[in-house]
């Protein structure tokens, strides 16, 4: 009955399907390429590979980052949202803003500013920090705000009746928020771990440069210092383990829940809290992340921009102008491609829409050296006219961060109620035609929101961009390397500096499609 | 009329583009754009060549390379180390190179005649000369454990086994002293419990903030850093010990390149007296043709190649010395 029902609705839903098989296609050729690849190591290699001590410390090493980071992100965005929505505190929307920031610092930069920042000579009386707990705090301190963001989000729209009811029961305030707010928090605190669980298991940038090895650090290891393409592969299957994982679990927890609110229309605004005496406190909580995360990279940057050569100048707007051209389409792209999958995710649950929808996450770890090495594989032997040009950057970028604009179009798709779609294919629209005249203008702040995510993503975006963009095409993230890898960090400094100028106009748009601030 | 004049202008569009295509050289440089752009420039500059720059490490171009296979648009690829040439040699990349160009660099011209060495780099022992005396310094790498253990440097000792000179002077030391020794060196270096480092420039920066006293690293950064004002020793083994091992940046010809003229004449180019000249000037590197000022950071050439032991830096067994680390646990 229902999988005659599907058929049926099958050419109505092509418009969806295609783009969405298609994408799909692109973010799995780079899973058969490193199949490819780790299928040439000989057996005894492979044995020494699989059986090798060092991965057991890899995985230990991992995973206890991941769990870390995540803690610890909870531990800074839950009190912070908390703060910013549901408090008497003047300046939340200052704050907000201030808060969410820190998104545009790369990871490398935060690394960088931590270096340099602690340990003796630095401007922070702290010992050195590096390995675990260097990387641990710049990797919360990065990535906090996309779970404050979620968080913030499922604040504001709580409904504070059940809270109240709780309390007329006699349950105090804490044991209130325990049992009646916070499971409330939980959709948005899973997506927001998925997010950053991608971005942990993800970076090397922080992880080298702060000396802990995880598995992508390893990976990293394996192309650039060891030429190894085989054992480089098998590391980024391993990884890959550990994503497919992290989405299994947030897809069960997720599926577990019901998501929908109670008296949504009807609800009231949720009383302040009067913080009263604690209100220092609380400022200077909120004032911590802002210092840590935001005032200080800015400040070492422009510190090493200051001795920056004048005569350099020149370059600095063709690089901006390069990456603006290579990252805006790959955020636009990578919308267009989240927003099929998504739909068949959300209105068609099915094992395969699901599947698909994971696919596109899981895109995100792959390692972006293995995705680029793959892309250049396949499109010499498929379209080789594309080869070298601005175009295939831009589709392997979209793919590549399609992941980013996943998430906020999915929630977007969530909240827009499916009976406004059924009543517009009731007038005789075809599903296409519906989603574009009802569902498109609902959420488009969703899309917005998942493309400047993406932008951000690619701006930054370093190994793709140097071997896939067209020749000579310097952007700024190939200048900061290029000027970082001969040691020449206030010349890399203005370029570091537009990074985060770009991606914080970027935060901009994000935080004006959400209108919350 | 208006047909003709339009077939006359694609002709003309199409023979302008295939001139182009012949003046026009790829290069894909694991050497930095800083430092290629303005010898790119020059070069153009000079010749009339159109040259464009694919930038990465050595690593990535060369994995770039394999992928692309027959249909690299590569004419050159100018590398930092000589593992990445030497293995572009072996996998078949490389096109054998003439003889004139072949005699001009006075050392490390490889049997294979692939590639053509460039310039040369030193590994040195960086130090903190408030804290230790040069005099005191060890006379083989092989006693820098010893000595470490001895002035109770435990813990305060850096290292790069990530970075690719250290993995080559590992290599070297195999080729020297054997694996054995190596091996022993290696355990021996573990047992001091040193900080290992992702980037040379961040290990000197930890010697520069006193967080370790000394690490194995190559010249030109310690110039870099001293040039920059900072007071970092720089030390020098006994003659032919692994630890002054010569590190050697080359170029070779892609058997894919379609212009062989004009890569024939940027390798000419790269060995000509102003092109060497830039190295030993502006980058801090040893020349390899004769009769070029060396910068006065620098050692005469004659005292610098004597430092170096001498081998066949294409057989350098960087496989092993990459398993040994491994099955160490370093990498």
């Amino acid at each position: 009955m229902t999988s005659a029902r599907r058929l049926y609705q099958l050419p109505g839903l092509l418009p969806f399907l295609v783009p969405a098989l298609l994408t799909g296609g692109g973010v799995a050729l780079p899973l058969l390429y490193l199949a490819l690849r780790a299928l040439e190591a000989d057996p005894e290699t492979l044995r020494d590979i699989l059986l090798r001590p060092k991965n057991l410390e890899l995985v230990k090493n991992t995973l206890s980052l991941l769990l870390g980071v995540l803690l610890f992100t909870t531990l800074i965005a839950l009190p912070l949202a908390f703060l910013t929505t549901r408090t008497d505190l003047k300046g939340k929307r200052l704050f907000s803003i201030l808060l969410t920031l820190p998104l545009a610092i790369p990871g490398y930069v935060g690394a960088y500013v931590i270096l340099s920042a602690t340990g003796p000579g630095g401007i922070l009386p702290l010992p050195r920090l590096e390995g675990y707990w260097g990387a641990l705090l710049v990797l919360s301190l990065i990535t906090y705000p996309y779970l404050f963001l979620g968080l913030r989000a499922a604040f504001l729209g709580l409904d504070p009746s059940l809270e109240e009811a709780a309390r007329t029961l006699g349950v105090g305030p804490l044991r209130a928020f325990f049992q009646v707010v916070f499971p409330q928090l939980f959709p948005a605190l899973l997506s927001g771990y998925l997010v950053v669980g991608l971005h942990v298991l993800g970076d090397f940038g922080t992880v080298s440069l702060l000396r802990y090895e995880t598995f992508s650090y390893a990976i990293y290891l394996q192309y650039s210092a060891a030429f190894d393409r085989v054992y480089a592969a098998w590391l980024a299957l391993f990884l890959l383990l550990f994503t497919g994982g992290l989405l299994l679990l947030e897809g069960t927890f997720l599926r577990r829940l019901s998501l929908a609110r109670t008296g949504k229309g009807s609800g009231k605004k949720a009383r302040s809290v009067r913080l009263g005496g604690f209100t220092p406190w609380a400022y200077l909580l909120l004032l911590l992340p802002v210092l840590l995360a935001l005032v200080l990279p800015l400040y070492a940057l422009f510190h090493l921009a200051s001795r920056f050569p004048r005569e350099h100048l020149t370059g600095l707007w063709e690089a901006l102008s390069h990456s603006a051209m290579a990252a805006i389409p790959a955020s636009f792209l990578a919308v267009g491609m989240a927003l099929p999958i998504a739909y068949l995710a959300v209105r068609y649950p099915s094992p395969a829409s699901r599947f698909l929808e994971r696919l596109g996450y899981l895109g995100y770890t792959i390692p972006p050296l293995a995705f680029a090495l793959a892309w250049i594989f396949f499109s010499l032997k498929s379209l080789p006219f594309l080869y070298g040009t601005l175009p295939l950057l831009i589709l392997v970028l979209a793919f590549h961060f399609l992941a980013e604009g996943l998430g906020p179009v999915r929630g977007a798709l969530y909240q827009v109620p499916r009976r406004l779609e059924e009543a517009a294919r009731t007038l005789g629209d075809t599903p296409a035609r519906a989603f574009f005249r009802v569902t498109f203008p609902l959420l488009w702040r969703g899309a917005v929101a998942g493309g400047a995510l993406a932008f951000i993503g690619a701006v930054k975006e370093l190994p793709i961009t140097l071997l896939l963009a067209p020749m000579g095409y310097a952007t700024l993230a190939t200048r900061v390397f290029s000027y970082t890898q001969e040691a020449m960090f206030a010349e890399a400094a203005p370029f570091a500096l537009l990074i985060v100028l770009l991606s914080a106009a970027f935060v901009g748009v994000l935080l004006w499609s959400e209108r919350r601030f | 009329m208006q047909l003709r004049r339009f077939i006359t202008l694609i002709g003309l569009a199409a023979l302008g583009l295939a001139f182009a295509q012949q003046q026009t050289l790829t290069l894909y440089s694991g050497r930095g754009q800083s430092l290629v752009e303005p010898l790119v420039k020059q070069f153009q500059a000079e010749t009339g060549i159109r040259v464009q720059v694919r930038y990465g490490t050595d690593a990535q171009i060369l994995a770039a390379l394999q992928e692309e296979g027959s249909r690299s648009p590569a004419d050159v690829f100018w590398a930092n180390t000589t593992g990445a040439l030497g293995q572009a040699a072996s996998k078949g990349l490389l096109r054998p190179l003439g003889d004139t160009l072949l005699r001009q660099p006075v050392a490390f011209v490889p049997a294979s005649k692939a590639w053509v060495p460039v310039t040369l780099r030193l590994r040195v022992l960086a130090y903190n000369p408030q804290k230790l005396k040069p005099e005191e310094l060890p006379a083989s790498i092989l006693d820098l454990p010893r000595f470490a253990q001895e002035r109770g440097l435990v813990g305060r000792v850096g290292w790069t086994p990530t970075y690719s000179s250290f993995q080559d002077m590992v290599a070297g030391m195999i080729a020297l002293y054997g694996e054995g020794r190596t091996r022993e060196w290696l355990s021996a270096m573990k047992a001091l419990n040193p900080k290992g480092y992702a980037s040379n420039p961040a290990m000197l920066d930890a010697i520069r903030a006193g967080e370790i006293d000394l690490g194995s690293t190559n010249h030109y950064y310690v110039v870099r850093f001293r040039r920059a004002g900072y007071n970092l020793g720089l030390h020098s083994f006994k003659d032919g010990d692994a630890g002054n091992l010569a590190l050697v940046t080359g170029a070779g010809i892609l058997k894919t390149s379609k212009n062989l003229v004009a890569a024939n004449r940027f390798l000419t180019y790269l060995l000509s007296p102003k092109g060497q000249q830039y190295f030993a000037g502006t980058v801090g590197e040893y020349p390899l043709v004769k009769g070029v000022v060396a910068d006065a950071h620098l050692l005469p050439l004659e005292e610098a190649l004597a430092k170096s032991p001498k081998l066949d830096f294409e057989k350098l067994p960087l496989d092993q010395a990459l398993r040994l680390l491994r099955e160490l646990g370093i990498l």
